[in-house]
């Protein structure tokens, strides 16, 4: 039962991260109609920028509050630069700008740090506490709070705030929104900014718990399915499936693979199932955009025949 | 034989001479060429034409390049490529059944994540992929001859590119090609000309799939090896980035975009070497190459091949072939930017 529990813990803290990143791809596809390919670029910088922040000899609350900001500024250049441009392009050559945002930043950060995997500050003391025999490490505690916080803080500022409704209303139809006076084009720069600051927050917290590589920038994708599971224009199904997920990717690492690698050296020449895990999302992605493709919180969508 | 197919094979016929004279490095640029654009032109038809977004090119090239690979090692001479059409064409029509029922967007997202499946399904299943070491593959043998040097490749590529490059024509120029056309631009008006939607794009998902698999099976015979990190999702993003940047619906546009997206890595490796920036070149490449997609689709939507169309080249080259004048390709030359959505 420790065991099960203990896989709970570690899924929740990693789903929770991966439920902040989400929010930020549903938030930009809400209001400007792009879906971001790059969100795993802003996750990545966000947490280099971290790490050199706090190489500079900043405390760590003072590097994170910097990252994040310095995040909301990437974003917002983005927007401003690239797509605004495009707004009336094709689908598939935004998707492909986002894509080329992503190669670029990627290419940057190998420039400037190296391939290798950095050792990430620690910006949370050691230990662990100790809940009915399950262990949680004070990165995981920190991950999950401040995440699962933060995503809520954030769903009440969109509900309840003037800007947040100011925003509800440039998503929603941008032609009423311009006609009552929104700037919708300030919103979408807004959107993008909040979005990368919070992807730069998911970064340098995934950092915490896996270490900061390249690498960090495939969770990018891995936000899809979460997505799509919470329904693309659904902020709160973001959080629940992005949690759902984290859960669900512990539970098939710790029991799912060990069964299903020996049924494999039983019964065939296979001697490993290899990473499962990873692909175990996108499997239910398939499932899920077949059976129900306007996910588990989204509207009746109108992408469907 | 029609007028348009002359402009091809005269452009096959010298790319094989010139080839043959440039030696072994030279053969092999254009032998990576030559197959990039039949890759291309595959996911030109899908995506260009038909308008079905796919981000899984690169797992189609991959089921050809094992399929070719293995039937290659069991000795099936050339109809090992037509082993790796075969079944790549199944495995298009398999990632394409979701597109029965989803659209655009949602679509793309599926074909996304049978990208990640298909990868890992390379590394799980050992006995036929041989897993993360990787497949070995014999020289290519074609009627009994091994062929074994890039020159041999280079010739053999740039035969199947022109048979792609005709076929493609041809098959624009049917009632199919034209349904593509229309399933692009609306699915209810398609439906209610009385286009059978899901059997068009199943047609342009198996014959795109098809191309896929003979581009594959080449790369693995070129390659010598089918490995999973070869078929990564980085792969698919460069076709896309082909297309694009070459033009979208357009078939020299698909070529030029291939010649682009392959050649450029090759230019900035030499340009690296010649200023001793080696250590930072794998870096300094990619960032050229993100960068250049951002301003093309920012500043040239339509691609390398309207750029040509500006100077006089198409012009010449149509007066060569001597098409009619057509009032209505000269009014879409005139039209804005993008098409509006919607």
């Amino acid at each position: 039962m420790t065991f099960y529990l203990q896989l709970a813990v570690a899924g929740i803290a990693v789903g929770s991260v991966y439920a902040l990143i989400a929010i930020g791809i549903v938030l930009i596809y809400k209001c400007s109609g792009v879906v971001n390919f790059a969100q795993g670029a802003f996750v990545m910088l966000g947490a280099y920028f971290t790490y050199a922040l706090t190489r500079l000899g900043l405390a760590p609350v003072a590097a994170v509050l910097g990252a994040m900001l310095a995040m909301a500024l990437v974003g917002m250049l983005t927007e401003r630069l690239v797509l605004r441009p495009m707004m009336k392009a094709p689908v598939v050559a935004i998707m492909a700008v986002t894509l080329g945002i992503l190669i670029l930043t990627r290419a940057v950060c190998l420039a400037i740090w190296g391939p290798d995997q950095i050792a990430f500050p620690k910006l949370f003391p050691d230990g662990a506490v100790n809940i009915f025999d399950v262990f949680i490490t004070y990165n995981y505690l920190a991950a999950a709070l401040l995440s699962v916080c933060l995503s809520l803080a954030f769903l009440a500022f969109y509900q309840f705030t003037a800007i947040g409704l100011k925003q509800r209303c440039a998503a929603d139809n941008t032609r009423a929104a311009l006609a009552i006076g929104i700037h919708t084009g300030n919103q979408n720069s807004l959107a993008w900014s909040m979005s990368a600051a919070l992807a730069g927050l998911g970064g340098t917290l995934l950092a915490t718990l896996n270490g900061l590589s390249l690498g960090l920038s495939d969770i990018g994708l891995v936000a899809f399915p979460v997505i799509v599971l919470g329904g693309l224009t659904s902020l709160s199904g973001a959080v629940v499936a992005g949690l759902l997920l984290g859960v669900l990717q512990a539970f098939t690492d710790g029991i799912l693979t060990p069964w299903f690698e020996t049924f494999l050296r039983a019964y065939t020449r296979i001697y490993s199932a290899g990473a499962l895990q990873q692909v175990v999302p996108y499997m239910i992605l398939v499932f899920v955009l077949l059976v129900r493709p306007q996910g588990i919180f989204g509207r009746r969508g109108t992408e469907r025949l | 034989m029609t007028r348009s197919s002359l402009v091809p094979i005269i452009l096959a016929i010298l790319a094989i001479a010139v080839s043959l004279m440039l030696g072994r490095y030279g053969a092999y640029l254009t032998h990576v060429v030559a197959i990039a654009a039949i890759g291309a032109m595959s996911l030109n038809l899908l995506n260009g034409w038909c308008g079905q977004i796919n981000f899984a090119q690169a797992a189609l090239l991959g089921v050809g390049a094992y399929t070719a690979g293995n039937c290659g090692n069991a000795g099936w001479d050339v109809f090992s490529l037509l082993a790796a059409g075969i079944a790549s064409a199944l495995a298009a029509v398999l990632i394409g059944l979701p597109a029965l029922r989803l659209r655009g967007l949602y679509f793309a997202i599926a074909t996304l994540a049978a990208q990640f499946i298909f990868e890992y399904l390379f590394k799980f299943a050992e006995p036929i992929t041989h897993g993360v070491s990787g497949l070995l593959i014999q020289p290519m043998k074609l009627l009994g001859r091994v062929i074994d040097t890039d020159q041999g490749y280079a010739v053999l590529a740039i035969c199947l590119l022109l048979l792609t490059w005709l076929f493609m024509t041809w098959i624009r120029r049917t009632d199919l090609g034209r349904a593509f056309l229309v399933v692009r631009e609306n699915e209810v008006v398609a439906r209610g000309m009385g286009i059978n939607v899901p059997q068009t794009k199943m047609w342009a998902f198996l014959i795109s799939g098809f191309f896929a698999g003979i581009a594959g099976g080449l790369m693995g015979f070129t390659d010598r090896l089918a490995h999973p990190e070869a078929f990564g999702m980085g792969l698919s993003v460069d076709y896309i980035a082909m297309i694009i940047v070459g033009g979208l619906g357009s078939l020299p546009g698909s070529l030029l975009g291939a010649a682009f997206v392959s050649l450029l890595p090759e230019a900035i490796q030499r340009f690296g070497e010649a200023f001793n920036m080696a250590d930072q070149l794998s870096a300094f490449r990619e960032m050229a190459f993100g960068l250049l997609i951002i301003l093309f689709l920012i500043f040239e939507p339509r691609g390398l091949s309207a750029i040509l169309g500006k100077t006089n080249v198409q012009r010449m080259m149509a007066r060569f072939a001597r098409r009619p004048t057509n009032p209505v390709r000269d009014q879409a030359k005139n039209q804005p930017k993008w098409r509006s959505v919607e």
